[in-house]
């Protein structure tokens, strides 16, 4: 055995910062069974002693160690981000952009100039104009305007930043989606999570470093994409826990297989590994051993994260949690129950937000209130969890959809439509941050009196993924990728910081 | 650093120094007397000037990417070199300035001295430009001999003149010497393998699956001298050789079957992947593949198998969400083509010349758009039907359409024109063009694209269609549709109240979706002119009129006509193909000012890149068209496209290519390792092979450095540590189609069914939940749940998660290189996933009629993976496994019931099952030794 550890640590020198494991701790290896591993040997993935190289150094390799922590460019404000997306975007008319004027015209025919030269998804000739359907009043000390479809968001306003003025440029879920998350419209580049999986690395060993959870009974439109981790290793790409069946796939044993046995069976590969790396002295043939110990960890490691029936009663209660289904509440409890793990990255969707009023069910009263019911109590929950741990003040936590919705009633194929619905809208819509170095209980940026045009301190789809990048420590011009011959990076060729939100 | 090397080298300089005066070929001397642009200066500035003096940005006017740039005044008025003279080349001046404000690069640290003094001695020398050897025209290297003279003529021995077998090792070994090498030199390369790893190893790269049982008693036993090249010659001739470059190539096709984006629906798309398989088992020269796949459509008398072939670049994603404009997306579409062209078949990356001149390589803006131009004019609009396609009519339509052609023919008063107007007819029948799609419509009125898509027109609604040519074609189809009972369309000609040319009933199909082709007799009308359709439907106001395409046809004779609309009004199976328009249908191509599709610049001609050979030489004037494009590109002096084809092979093999970046031959790509021998290689394969890939792949395989053992020392992994020099063969995971493939083969539930459709074997429920898709993974049913991973339904939005795990890329573009990662997620598919279960409880099977005792059952177990035996040491790590486990499942039957699935409760068969799925993970199991 020590002379195989020998050859280890020589193998690390040789290899400089490839494979993290042999340069911290060696010993592991050398006692190879599983139990001196999964028990003994706490500093075997510490965080303190794992960080290699930044990934600004001149000769990183992401290959190398491509899970690796690794430092960011400079230091972070917020360590782990979960990202809310309501997918489908909620009607920022009927929550946060309180327009009193809007109310005045409502019913009134669209003035031309608002129409001509735009384009919609569905409002053909001339619409209505819609007043909103909520009732608003000011929280907090911030005195932060929230409807009345939000009761419990209204009670922590002043954990929160609102960013009035976004814009985007695409009016259609897929690629509007795709624009948010990849800073592309198109398909095949790689996702927010992955560019800073990819720049940090991965926190923990036994969970994926940057995991997604979804409800609302459907995929977000751009599918798996927003995610996937397009032109960079694939071991970057977001790894989905389910509700259903396997919460990550292939995690549990076959059938008729226990744990020991499967103990067993993960023993006798990694010596036989360990055999063949003495033969053939590949160094992939380590990573391999270590891979599959820490497939054997994750085997219970995911399903403990997942499992919520460890949590108290009045956790399930502030979250709203029934713990026999899945639901977006559950999923925001999971995101708490993840980051705490050292996830750095958790990914929300929730499906059905897309209120359009083709029904009561898309409509932006009833329909957009089911979904707030459904919402608004777990956010508020995850929120207050995440402060009463000590956690918010590194972990960012932000809101939204992937547009906003118009002023203006629908009126598909120019039809009036019986219920109150709006189209996808690009000029102006609301996201919220909370945590993570963000100013708190601030309004940034306005809309104009109908809130039909962001009009001051606006805020692009780019900006917020720079400003978001920034407070992971990194400078979005600088987390760059080689593809194709060109340099690649979230923010495309575009993307200012929001300095007024940054606390 | 030579200097210093000649100086202090010991030993090892000594040696190097022997075996190199040694060895022909390699004539260059320490101190090169000469700068050589290409491979001293550039890597200079690319380095530290061109990010500010480029193709992006030109600070102070000055730029260092075409010498005329380079050598004209700057801003200051003055050229920054002067030729011959360093002393007054500002440029000199600028890198040795003191002060901060002066001294380039400007806020970065000076530049290293015995860069500037390479670059002075540069200018000194008359700042002579170069091309990048890339895009030289290769020439075809001498080849180094190996050994000393005295080993060559047999009189001593010298290990290396017997170990070298073919040219590819000759270049290696000399290469290895070279006193550039890893240690000097010192490396020497590995002996050859055994057989048995040999075996495995060329059959998974020339087949992609493992050799079965017969397959390999019968190569092992072959003692003959002959025997591993009639391996390979079985293997080159097996019906799985082309499934396993067909897959390769479907990433750089990126094949999928769904069209992308939001509804990700499903594509036929799949006869292209069995041209791709037909093509490589039929040993197609890859001059003729390259041009079907390019521009098959316009080669003369076009085959069905050439029509297919151009399904390469349709295979571009399609959006089919409600509101997005199609013409963005054919945009998108035509750049994809753009890009994939130069990536596949020249190892360049065009892409960033789509908004600026190349930053390093010597491609200027505009020139991205004249290369546009060669593929701006394919019909495919982004329309949701994917036409332009190719229509396979069956049975009874087919003998119509047979017996339309012969009757046109016939018929045709203009004897000289029969065959053209047979043609023009069946291709209409074919693929539905020329048409216009109605998206094109404008100036509606009451009327909108329906979900984005067609032309939709309600009651007192009308439209205009733009600039349509109706010499000689006085017959108007059309194909549209709707539930309005009596829906009056008038087409008038000039405006809306110009004069009527016909008015008719818009078909009652039951619903504006669903379309009936009709065909509308029209005045003679000559010239160019807009025609406006107009909608009056009393009953039904409100109801749709939806029209989806036009076409404007000549007459033809009645019964032509008839068999024709009947044609026209099938729904045959299709598959979509690339077809070029003309006349009205022809697109200009425009500069996109930065890139911008919405703004649009000069208009251009089709051309490539100056800085390659011109498409008109001497003797030879190539059409502006696709396919003059693929001549071109196959033409004996065009310097990447042989290059870049030899390299791939050589990476697929190797695991790394000649040219590590396989995708960038440029200037920004990694430098060969072995120039010579890549240049070489690509000039025998032209010349030699013909462009046969077969002969190419055995001349590689048949080498002593393919040959090699994988296994390393610690020496190697030191001084090679990425196996750059190949002093030691291939050792690489296994690829995700292999992954799977293997274990199908070794568990004998591999379907050797070839052909058709993709199918959708076993994957966990709930991976597809695409919005507005009704489409669901229907599990295949017998022999198509275990067919080859390259079968295997591909959706973009939701890619077959084992395959993705393995590295497998999501196709949505072209994926040159697919990156190697070793994660925890990989130990869960082959541990845990069904298949692999599956695969180990046949896998037990065998083994449990392999033998009496589980030593022998084992053995015979990992004999039918690895075909040799196991080492003692790890047989009795499996063993007590084994016993344990047997233990286990005796006290605990029912658990056993469970793994086994089968009924059977034996613990023994428990065991082995469990074994087997041990042996199945072992590294040396998912990796090619």
């Amino acid at each position: 055995m020590n002379k195989l550890q020998q050859e280890l640590q020589q193998a690390a020198l040789q290899r400089d910062t490839r494979r993290h494991f042999l340069q911290t701790c060696s010993t592991g290896l050398g006692a190879m069974a599983l139990g001196s591993i999964l028990g003994g040997c706490d500093n075997l993935f510490g965080r303190d002693e794992k960080v290699a190289a930044s990934i600004a150094s001149a000769d990183y390799d992401p290959m190398a160690a491509p899970m690796d922590p690794r430092l960011s460019q400079f230091a972070a404000k917020a360590k782990r981000v979960i990202y809310i997306h309501m997918a489908g975007s909620p009607s920022q008319l009927e929550l946060f952009d309180y327009k009193p004027e809007l109310t005045k015209y409502n019913g009134k025919d669209c003035p031309q100039e608002l129409l001509t030269g735009k384009k919609f998804a569905f409002i053909r000739g001339v619409p209505k104009m819609l007043g909103s359907t909520a009732n608003f009043s000011q929280h907090g000390q911030s005195g932060a305007w929230i409807s009345d479809y939000m009761p419990h968001l209204q009670t922590v306003a002043d954990e929160l930043t609102f960013i009035k003025s976004m814009h985007t440029d695409q009016f259609n879920h897929a690629p509007a989606q795709l624009l948010m998350h990849t800073g592309s419209a198109r398909l095949g580049r790689p996702s927010m999570g992955s560019w800073v999986t990819y720049g940090l690395g991965s926190e923990n060993d036994n969970l994926p470093g940057f995991i997604v959870l979804a409800s609302g009974g459907k995929q977000p439109d751009a599918g798996k994409s927003v995610w996937g981790s397009g032109f960079l290793p694939t071991v970057y790409q977001g790894v989905q826990c389910r509700t259903d069946g396997d919460p990550v796939l292939y995690v549990s044993d076959p059938n008729g297989m226990p744990r020991d046995i499967r103990k067993q069976t993960i023993e006798a590969i990694n010596q036989i590994n360990k055999q063949e790396y003495e033969e053939a002295k590949d160094p992939e043939i380590l990573t391999r051993i270590s891979q599959y110990e820490m497939a054997f960890k994750m085997q219970t490691s995911v399903p403990d994260a997942m499992a919520i029936s460890g949590e108290p009663q009045y956790i399930l209660d502030a979250y709203g949690v029934d713990p026999k289904k899945g639901s977006f509440a559950r999923n925001c409890l999971l995101a708490r129950r993840l980051v705490e793990r050292g996830v750095r990255f958790v990914q929300l969707f929730d499906w059905g937000w897309d209120t359009h009023g083709t029904s009561k069910d898309t409509s932006v009263d009833f329909g957009l209130q089911t979904k707030c019911r459904e919402s608004d109590q777990a956010v508020a929950a995850l929120i207050n969890d995440l402060k009463q741990r000590g956690m918010l003040d590194d972990t960012l936590v932000v809101w939204g959809g992937e547009f906003g919705r118009t002023p203006m009633q629908e009126n598909r194929d120019g039809q009036t439509q019986a219920f109150h619905g709006r189209d996808h809208h690009l000029d102006a819509f609301t996201v919220f941050m909370a945590g993570g170095g963000m100013k708190r209980g601030l309004s940034y940026g306005e809309t104009d009196p109908i809130g039909y045009y962001a009009v001051k301190d606006k805020v692009h789809i780019h900006d917020l993924q720079a400003t978001i990048l920034h407070q992971m420590g990194f400078d979005h011009t600088k987390l760059i990728y080689h593809f194709q011959g060109r340099p690649f990076r979230l923010t495309d060729v575009a993307g200012k910081v929001v300095k007024g939100v940054i606390a | 650093m030579k200097a210093n090397w000649l100086i202090l080298g010991g030993v090892g300089a000594v040696v190097a120094l022997s075996s190199f005066s040694l060895l022909g070929g390699f004539d260059e001397t320490p101190f090169a007397a000469r700068v050589d642009f290409s491979t001293q200066i550039k890597p200079i500035l690319n380095k530290n000037c061109i990010t500010c003096h480029g193709g992006v940005k030109k600070a102070s006017d000055f730029s260092l990417l075409f010498k005329e740039e380079a050598l004209a005044p700057a801003k200051s008025g003055h050229p920054a070199i002067i030729p011959g003279d360093a002393d007054k080349s500002e440029l000199i001046r600028r890198l040795t300035a003191t002060d901060p404000e002066e001294r380039m690069p400007l806020d970065g640290p000076p530049m290293k001295p015995e860069d500037i003094d390479l670059l002075r001695k540069w200018i000194d020398q008359g700042a002579e430009w170069g091309d990048h050897w890339a895009y030289q025209t290769p020439e075809t290297p001498s080849v180094p001999s190996v050994g000393t003279i005295w080993s060559r003529m047999g009189i001593t021995n010298y290990p290396e003149t017997d170990w070298a077998t073919s040219e590819i090792d000759q270049f290696v070994i000399a290469k290895l010497h070279a006193a550039d090498a890893p240690g000097g030199g010192i490396l020497t390369p590995a002996p050859i393998a055994d057989k048995a790893t040999l075996l495995r190893r060329v059959s998974l790269d020339l087949t992609g699956l493992p050799p079965t049982e017969a397959e390999a008693t019968a190569f092992l036993n072959d003692a003959s001298p002959q025997a591993y090249e009639k391996l390979v010659d079985r293997l080159l001739a097996a019906p799985a050789f082309g499934e396993k470059w067909a897959g390769m190539w479907l990433d750089l096709a990126r094949y999928a079957d769904t069209k992308g984006y939001e509804r990700d629906p499903g594509r036929s798309i799949w006869r292209y992947r069995d041209y791709l398989i037909r093509a490589f088992n039929s040993d197609k020269p890859y001059d003729q593949f390259l041009t079907e796949q390019l521009a098959g459509d316009l080669m003369p008398h076009a085959t069905d198998e050439q029509f297919i072939a151009t399904g390469f670049h349709r295979n571009t994603m399609n959006n089919d969400e409600g509101g997005t404009q199609d013409e963005e997306f054919r945009v998108a579409s035509v750049i994809d083509r753009v890009n994939t062209t130069w990536d596949v078949f020249q190892g360049t990356t065009f892409g960033c010349v789509q908004c600026h001149s190349h930053p390093y390589d010597p491609f200027r803006h505009d020139e991205y758009y004249k290369y546009m131009a060669f593929f701006n004019n394919a019909r495919d609009e982004d329309v949701t039907t994917d036409t332009p396609t190719l229509r396979f009519y069956k049975g009874a339509d087919s003998v119509k359409l047979g017996q339309l052609r012969a009757f046109v023919q016939k018929t045709c008063p203009d004897k000289s024109r029969a065959n053209a107007e047979a043609q023009r007819v069946t291709l209409l029948a074919r693929t539905l063009e020329p048409k216009i799609n109605s998206h094109d419509f404008d100036q509606l009125v009451n009327a909108s694209l329906l979900d984005a898509k067609y032309f939709g027109v309600q009651d007192a609604g009308s439209a205009r269609i733009k600039n349509v040519t109706l010499t000689g074609r006085p017959r108007l189809y059309v194909a549209w549709g709707t539930a309005a009972p009596d829906a009056q369309i008038t087409f008038h000609l000039d405006n809306l109240t110009g004069p009527v040319l016909a008015t008719v009933m818009a078909p009652v199909t039951g619903s504006q979706w669903k379309d009936s082709v009709q065909v509308i007799s029209l005045p003679n009308v000559a010239g160019k002119h807009n025609l406006y359709l107009s909608l009056a439907s009393p009953t039904k106001p409100k109801d749709w009129v939806m029209v989806k395409w036009v076409s404007f046809q000549p007459v033809l004779a009645l019964p032509a006509e008839t068999a024709l609309l009947s044609l026209l009004n099938r729904h045959p199976e299709q598959t979509p193909i690339m077809l070029d328009g003309a006349g009205d249908l022809a697109r200009k191509t425009h500069v996109f000012t930065r890139g911008s599709w919405l703004t649009l610049g000069k208009v251009v001609q089709p051309d490539v890149p100056h800085s390659l050979p011109p498409m008109d030489v001497d003797d030879q004037k190539l059409p502006r068209n696709r396919l003059g494009l693929a001549q071109w590109m196959i033409r004996s002096d065009h310097p990447l496209t042989a290059r870049v084809a030899v390299n791939r092979f050589w990476e697929q093999l190797f695991g790394t290519g000649l040219v590590e970046t396989v995708e960038d031959m440029g200037t920004q790509g990694i430098q060969p390792t072995h120039r010579e021998l890549l240049d070489w290689l690509a000039t025998t394969f032209v010349q030699e092979d013909h462009w046969k890939m077969k002969a190419l792949l055995k001349r590689m395989v048949l080498s002593s450095t393919y040959r090699q053992r994988s296994d390393v020392t610690k020496q190697l992994v030191a001084e090679d540590p990425y196996n750059h020099y190949f002093a030691r063969g291939p050792r690489v995971r296994l690829a995700a189609e292999q992954v799977r493939d293997q274990a199908l083969v070794i568990s004998g539930l591999l379907s050797r069914k070839m052909y058709g459709p993709s199918v959708m074997p076993a994957q966990p429920d709930g991976i597809w939940q695409s919005p507005y898709s009704g489409e669901a993974w229907v599990l295949a049913k017998g022999d198509d749940a275990h067919r080859r991973a390259l079968y295997t339904y591909w959706k973009r939005t939701a890619p077959y998660p084992s395959m993705i795990t393995f590295d497998s890329p999501s196709r949505e573009f072209c994926q040159i290189r697919r990156l190697r990662t070793n994660t925890p997620l990989q130990a869960l598919v082959t541990l845990n996933d069904p298949v692999y279960v599956e695969a180990a409880q046949r896998l037990a099977d065998y083994m449990l009629n392999h033998g009496k005792m589980p030593n022998q059952q084992l053995q015979a177990g990992f004999r039918r993976l690895m075909f040799r035996d196991l080492s003692p040491k790890k047989l009795a790590v499996l063993t007590k496994l084994y016993q344990d486990t047997e233990a286990y499942y005796s006290q605990n039957p029912a658990e056993a019931g469970k793994l086994l699935a089968s009924g059977s409760t034996s613990p023994k068969q428990a065991a082995l099952t469990v074994t087997a799925n041990a042996m199945m993970n072992l590294d040396e199991v998912i990796t090619k030794e």
